[in-house]
């Protein structure tokens, strides 16, 4: 019953998923899991990064603040009681707390100015927070990092750690994208692409602008520390690098490169730089130019916003609604054409 | 008394090159509304060639000289290659800039190699002079005053002559300046080139006073000179420098006596600023923040 009133779409989406799930009993090598593990962590945390690019046009240059205060915030509560499934509980809890509050407290102060201030100040907090990350040893172990233990499962689960993980995190991804979904379908969503589009109209047509872009961004922040903890959890150990510019540049080349304004797209590019990340750093002993491959990142990023702003998706997407506008216009003519010889 | 005055000194040579980097960046802000995150790029660029022209010949004039080159070229390429394509629109805009400054520097690496580079201060700018108990570092006062020998160009300049006049009404009502039949474009180009050349001119003057550059220097110039432009008030050739000052000082004493503060205090002078004047302290009516 319930498959039935479903739209093609969400099938397809749990289908892949369920692709996915089954994915580890073809290829089930350390590496493969690793990667995908990644691929669905740094998906989860592209997705909330997109929120506010491509749905709201909110530019965050520090979004790496809130992976990083995810995976700190899991690995300390964890580290320091007894790995159980409550203290994972409880870490989740306070990551996602803190992550809200610090994009709620970023948003109040330069949400209602130019997008540049947003931009701004999101890099110096994200600045500060690998500072603080980096000279608070006692806490954060400083640029070594600290391993920690994470629950041990009951039973025989305990042999297939890393498929649980692997399953745990695919899970999340597929139930945060359909939250996400659900939030930019909703009324709610519609009023942020509205001020993406043209704050002033949104305004005149009675909106408060300010509430709504707090809102997106303290559930972008808290999504993006979700995956945090997922990252925590997957490798079992941090370190300032979770902090780093490079993590939000991951993020930023994600949505562009996959598509800025839908959520399909972060996965996408996830998945592509993760494994360019992989097969790159392999590359790196045939030719120099591979081991400074930030270059190649820069300037298919600069590529990328000139002639692709659209992303991969988003590009497919325009492809299909001006066919489905072509052939609409061709079924009109053609019927018109028929009354007029009849 | 001496160690206040001493840190007095150096915060206010930081500030100046901070000054330096700011103030090409708030008038290109003010000018096209353009936010150029790779500014920073062009600051470690003059740093670097400065550094390199001067060990090749010798003269750390012509490496000064070099420096400037270098900031003139690569502003005028990054105006036509990278920010022509995305005039207008501001989210695109910190985008593709913020891949050029990841561009900008790794190439350096490319360039000069991955190493620290030593920078040395020619001859007769080392050491320090001693009146009564105060030692003061030659070099940093040359900084302080070659500093506020530009500020006073750049003021002047901008209050008394023609193209100055031209940029003040750009900065203030850009469409008005066009309808008077000025090409605002050409003298945007002008500004940006101006303004990169600053930054890289100031690069080049913080390398001796560092004694050894690295390519992240200029993401944290950069991030440094983004602060001083909330906190001056965007477009405001003064409120950079004022803000240039205090961030300077600021960072320099706590870096002294609560070094652990020394990044927070940045922050804590932008968000002050925010919550009470978001417009920053030296506002050029005109130019909006919203």
């Amino acid at each position: 019953m319930m498959l039935k009133r479903m739209k093609l779409s969400t099938k397809v989406y749990l289908l892949i998923g369920l692709a996915l799930a089954f994915l580890p009993f073809i290829n089930d090598s350390r590496w493969f899991m690793f990667l995908m593990i990644q691929i669905f962590v740094f998906a989860i945390f592209a997705m909330s990064y997109d929120l506010l690019l491509g749905y709201t046009g909110i530019v965050s240059f520090g979004h790496a603040m809130f992976f990083g205060v995810g995976a700190y915030s899991a690995a300390i509560v964890m580290d320091r009681m007894e790995a159980s499934f409550v203290s994972f509980l409880l870490g989740t809890l306070v990551a996602v707390l803190i992550g809200g509050f610090i994009s709620f407290l970023a948003g109040m102060l330069t949400l209602k100015l130019k997008s540049h201030y947003y931009a701004m100040l999101t890099l110096a907090l994200a600045g500060m927070f690998l500072y603080i990350a980096e000279r608070w040893r006692s806490v954060t172990g400083g640029n070594d990092g600290f391993t920690f233990r994470i629950p041990e499962l009951p039973g025989f689960l305990e042999e297939h750690r890393n498929f649980v993980i692997y399953l745990f995190c695919l899970l999340a991804m597929i139930l945060l994208f359909f939250g996400m979904k659900r939030i930019t379908e909703s009324p709610l969503g519609r009023v942020l692409v509205g001020i993406r589009e043209n704050d002033q109209r949104v305004e005149s047509l009675g909106y408060r602008i300010m509430p709504y872009k707090v809102l997106i961004s303290v559930i972008s922040g808290m999504v993006a520390s979700l995956s945090g903890v997922l990252y925590a959890i997957s490798i079992r150990f941090v370190d300032t690098s979770v902090f780093d510019i490079q993590v939000t540049l991951d993020a930023l080349m994600m949505t562009i490169i996959g598509g800025v304004g839908t959520l399909t797209g972060p996965i996408i590019g996830s998945a592509i730089i993760n494994f360019s990340h992989h097969y790159l750093s392999d590359l790196a002993n045939i030719h120099w130019i591979f081991q400074r491959w930030m270059i190649l990142f820069g300037a298919i990023f600069i590529l990328a916003v000139i002639f692709f702003p659209n992303g991969i998706v988003g590009t497919i997407q325009n492809k299909l609604a001006k066919r489905k506008t072509k052939k609409k216009q061709y079924d009109t003519t053609e019927k018109s054409l028929r009354k007029e010889g009849a | 008394m001496e160690l206040i005055i001493n840190l007095s000194i150096n915060g206010i040579a930081t500030g100046m090159l901070i000054f330096l980097i700011a103030s090409g960046l708030t008038l290109i802000f003010g000018l096209m509304s353009v936010l150029n995150f790779a500014h920073g790029g062009l600051f470690v660029w003059g740093a670097y060639s400065g550094v390199f022209f001067f060990s090749l010949t010798g003269s750390f004039w012509i490496g000064i000289l070099c420096a400037i080159v270098t900031g003139l070229i690569l502003g005028l390429l990054t105006e036509v290659f990278i920010i022509r394509p995305v005039y207008g629109n501001h989210i695109r805009q910190i985008l593709i800039t913020l891949g050029l400054m990841l561009v900008l520097s790794e190439l350096i690496k490319v360039v000069f190699g991955p190493n620290v580079l030593p920078a040395p201060v020619p001859d007769y700018l080392k050491g320090s002079w001693l009146i009564g108990d105060i030692t003061i570092i030659k070099y940093r006062m040359f900084i302080i005053l070659v500093g506020a020998l530009i500020f006073c160009l750049m003021f002047f300049t901008l209050r008394y002559s023609k193209i100055g006049l031209i940029v003040r009404a750009g900065v203030m009502n850009k469409e008005m300046v066009q309808a008077l039949g000025i090409n605002i474009k050409k003298i945007f180009i002008f500004v940006f080139m101006v303004g990169s050349a600053l930054a890289a001119f100031a690069g080049a003057l913080f390398a001796p006073s560092a004694g050894a550059i690295y390519s992240e220097l200029g993401m944290e110039f950069g991030i440094y000179a983004f602060i001083v432009v909330i906190i001056g008030g965007m477009g405001s050739i003064p409120g950079s420098l004022v803000a240039a000052l205090l961030v300077g000082l600021a960072n320099t004493f706590t870096a002294y006596y609560v070094p652990i503060l020394s990044m927070v205090v940045t922050m804590l002078l932008m968000l002050i600023v925010l919550l009470f004047r978001p417009q920053g302290l030296f506002n050029v009516s005109g130019v909006s923040n919203k």
